[in-house]
């Protein structure tokens, strides 16, 4: 079966978390080739690892964020390697970065250089807060991204300080808009036979996340406080429960179904919820202490099971281990092992983002540093054995 | 300004948040997004609606601003899918469609006689977007979840939170922006290969399973480790000091992560304390991560808290050690970044007035960026649907409305 983006070449030079985008364009069967530094790409580097051995080969997000891509090694501190990567531009669709604004200007290698070489280019420069702007040369990061983006303030419980959410989850948020933006030049690309230039910002990738409460703010000076685990209005007839609440073997999510707000105290009889759901989100306290009676003595696969024949819209809080094992994604195939050589034998990691019925999600392993140098800069490029063989000496690639 | 999805056409039947993010994202890169709606499809509203404008009809639900940030840039039908005639118009329209978006629980297309293969009949090359909570195969495919549920089944909520709580969850409907976003560029791409092929097809994004491409470190290294990884609050998980701390004035903070031992030392200096920049048992994020992280999180707080949130900021930027004020929503209105990168993108509503749409995370050199319109009008696509697209005349518009099938304000 055919890949949705069969014949689009991608250079990838985004690093860390930022990997996502090319891994899902790598996904829909974009050639991705990743261009990493000497040394390769932070990524590398990052934990976890098999046997906490650090490895730049077997670290568990470069097997992930870096699946079905190809490694060429480029050194673009040497002006042998940013000529390299001209050339590369020149038979490259799209390029994806996230260096620092300026750093590709000062290399003669920005977006109004590299179009000289490849006028149609499609490029998505992905910063924490864009090209310009008075934060531009500011230092960003995860944390701080989701702080000045606003999400920060909304995450974590109202008598403590906000709370970030798990690992790299906005850094790859912002990565999504970048796929997203390059999808769109590609699509444009086709109607017009322009290229585009995206200024990817992940200080707005948060804004996008505050799920209305700036709109709320702006139109009726209603600030959202940060409500935990609860989904909460200032409505009191508003439908009440959305949180997580203990159970005997771990916790639950619990939800109301939206339709039909009286079916939790059919699941839970003799607890007094029938009063309560008369105006659910002024009683939220003594709900969740109902709740909490009923799932005491219930482990929550039964909760969730007896909640969901209710068509109440409960579901279990899974652990990691938990998802390794859960017989749904089992079925369906989701965790793929794409049998890396380097790493341990039946490692599964997440695979497709979707199912296409018409073309394939490609399930390739992530390439060892610098794997397809060779096989590009010949065969992309035409270039001569002993052409390489001085830029390999001169370390401008590897 | 050509925008990248102007030649195509959108029918989003969708209810919540992913499907409605799904279809924004296609109406800000220029497709012609019909939102179609049930007459009885609202639930309650989440908060009072503001004033209408003044001269302007009081239609509350045309002004409910969550809707409106989600349905920016779109037609809006109120349509009966559940009537014959209904139906019938709807595959009228399928046959003048490049994609129908849909997220409703898995059985409901089927019930309403318009899933794929039905929907293929009348259209061979349309694509199908559908985006249920677990995927519709599997022993989950038939219960019903919303984003929040998703988040706890995805190990998001169990990785999310105080080390010292239990399970928490991003704000607000992080897993509906990601599954939108996602379904929106596999669309895409769908729609590239059917202008290639001719082909058209079904897409099925499982919400749970686009989230966990998040999560992959953690279930990695269950089989790496034998760990079982949990909520480590802000902390980084090799990184030190990372944290968010105290300013002065309130709920107000100021984050920060140093990722260097050279911002370690610009840190110390700063916060007053520089004999820990050349301490060697601070030397190095390991030692400062395990041994010291409460101990460096007080000084940080009592430097922090005898200033301002943008103060704290500032004045660490300049030493050089990342840091951000955690902003909440009326200083995003003010900040100067924010202003500058016209990173709301302010659009009039003829009934709510003057609004501020978040748009997608960047700007094109082509100037092609931002939201293409305000919200629509409850039903302002009806005529446009019935007249212009399929030609009929102003009395068949009438008599549907007449007759139910279309609706000009929600019911019930």
């Amino acid at each position: 079966m055919a890949g949705s983006l069969d014949g689009v070449r991608v250079l990838d030079l985004a690093g860390g978390s930022f990997g996502y985008a090319g891994r899902l364009l790598a996904g829909l069967g974009a050639e991705v080739i990743k261009v990493e530094p000497p040394g390769g790409d932070a990524l590398r580097r990052w934990p976890p690892f098999p046997s906490d051995q650090p490895d730049p080969e077997t670290g568990a997000r470069h097997l992930h964020l870096d699946a079905a891509k190809q490694s060429v090694v480029v050194d673009l501190d040497q002006p042998e390697g940013c000529d390299l990567l001209r050339r590369l531009v020149s038979e490259a669709d799209v390029v994806l970065e996230s260096f620092a604004p300026r750093y590709l200007a000062e290399r003669d290698l920005d977006y109004d250089r590299l179009i000289e070489v490849r006028p149609d280019l499609v490029m998505a420069s992905v910063t924490h807060f864009g090209q310009d702007g008075p934060y531009a040369g500011y230092l960003g990061g995860e944390i701080v991204d989701l702080a000045l983006g606003g999400y920060l303030k909304l995450t974590g419980d109202a008598d403590r300080e906000p709370v970030k959410p798990y690992d790299d989850l906005i850094l790859q948020h912002a990565a999504l808009h970048a796929t997203v933006a390059v999808m769109g030049g590609l699509m444009r690309r086709d109607a017009t036979g322009e290229g585009d230039h995206f200024d990817v910002c992940v200080m707005e990738a948060a804004l996008t996340l505050g799920g209305g409460a700036l709109q709320m703010y702006h139109a009726n000076g209603h600030m959202h406080q940060r409500t935990g685990a609860r989904l909460l209005s200032a409505n009191p007839r508003y439908a009440y429960p959305s949180t997580i609440r203990p159970c005997r073997d771990g916790y639950v999510h619990a939800h109301s179904n939206n339709r039909h707000i009286d079916l939790l105290a059919v699941l839970m009889p003799g607890l007094g919820l029938e009063a309560l759901l008369e105006t659910p989100m002024a009683n939220a306290d003594a709900i969740d202490e109902a709740m909490d009676q009923w799932l005491a003595d219930k482990d929550k696969t039964e909760a969730v099971r007896l909640a969901q024949e209710l068509r109440l819209p409960f579901t279990e809080v899974f652990t990691p281990d938990e998802i390794l094992s859960d017989p749904h994604l089992e079925e369906r195939g989701f965790l793929v092992d794409l049998r890396h050589p380097e790493a341990p034998e039946g490692l599964k990691q997440p695979g497709a983002a979707a199912t296409m019925t018409a073309t394939s999600w490609r399930a390739e392993r992530a390439p060892i540093l610098g794997e397809h140098t060779e096989a590009i800069l010949t065969d992309l490029l035409g270039m001569e054995a002993g052409d390489i063989e001085a830029l390999r000496a001169s370390g401008a690639v590897a | 300004m050509t925008r990248p999805l102007a030649r195509y056409r959108v029918l989003e039947l969708t209810n919540a948040v992913a499907g409605p993010v799904a279809g924004f994202v296609l109406a800000d890169l220029g497709a012609d997004v019909i939102k179609i709606e049930a007459p009885n499809g609202r639930t309650a509203q989440q908060s009072a609606p503001p004033p209408a404008v003044e001269g302007a009809p009081d239609r509350p639900w045309n002004r409910v601003p969550n809707f409106n940030e989600l349905h920016r840039g779109k037609r809006h039908m109120g349509l009966d899918l559940s009537r014959p005639e209904g139906r019938g118009l709807f595959l009228r329209l399928v046959k003048l469609a490049d994609v129908v978006l849909e997220n409703f629980s898995p059985r409901v297309l089927g019930n309403l006689g318009i899933d794929y293969p039905q929907l293929r009949e009348v259209k061979p090359d349309i694509i199908l977007t559908s985006m249920p909570a677990f995927g519709k195969t599997g022993p989950y495919a038939t219960r019903s979840s919303y984003g929040p549920g998703i988040d706890a089944m995805s190990g998001l909520s169990h990785l999310t939170g105080y080390a010292d709580r239990g399970p928490g969850k991003p704000a607000q409907f992080y897993c509906d922006y990601h599954a939108g976003l996602t379904a929106a560029f596999t669309t895409m791409a769908a729609l590239r290969h059917r202008d290639r092929t001719g082909e058209g097809q079904y897409i099925e994004l499982s919400m749970l399973e686009g989230e966990m491409q998040i999560i992959a470190p953690a279930v990695m290294d269950v089989t790496m480790n034998g760990r079982v990884q949990s909520r480590i609050g802000n902390r980084h998980a090799w990184l030190a000091p990372q944290g968010v701390y105290r300013c002065a004035g309130g709920d107000r903070w100021v984050a920060l992560c140093v990722e260097t031992d050279e911002q370690w030392g610009h840190l110390a200096r700063t916060i007053g304390h520089p004999q820990l920049a050349e301490a060697p048992d601070y030397a190095t994020a390991e030692a400062r991560r395990r041994e010291h992280h409460d101990g460096i999180d007080r000084l940080i707080e009592a430097w922090t808290s005898q200033r301002s949130d943008y103060d704290a900021m500032h004045t660490l930027q300049a030493a050089g050690v990342p840091a951000g004020a955690v902003l909440d929503v009326h200083q995003i209105l003010e900040d100067p970044h924010v202003k500058h990168r016209e990173s709301l993108d302010w659009r009039y509503h003829p009934e709510a007035g003057n609004f501020p749409h978040t748009r997608l995370a960047w700007r094109a050199r082509s100037g092609d960026h931002g939201v293409s319109g305000p919200a629509p009008l409850y039903g302002d696509g009806n005529a446009y649907a019935v007249q212009e697209l399929l030609g009929e005349p102003a009395a068949s518009l009438e008599a549907l409305i007449e007759g139910g099938v279309l609706a000009t304000e929600p019911r019930g």
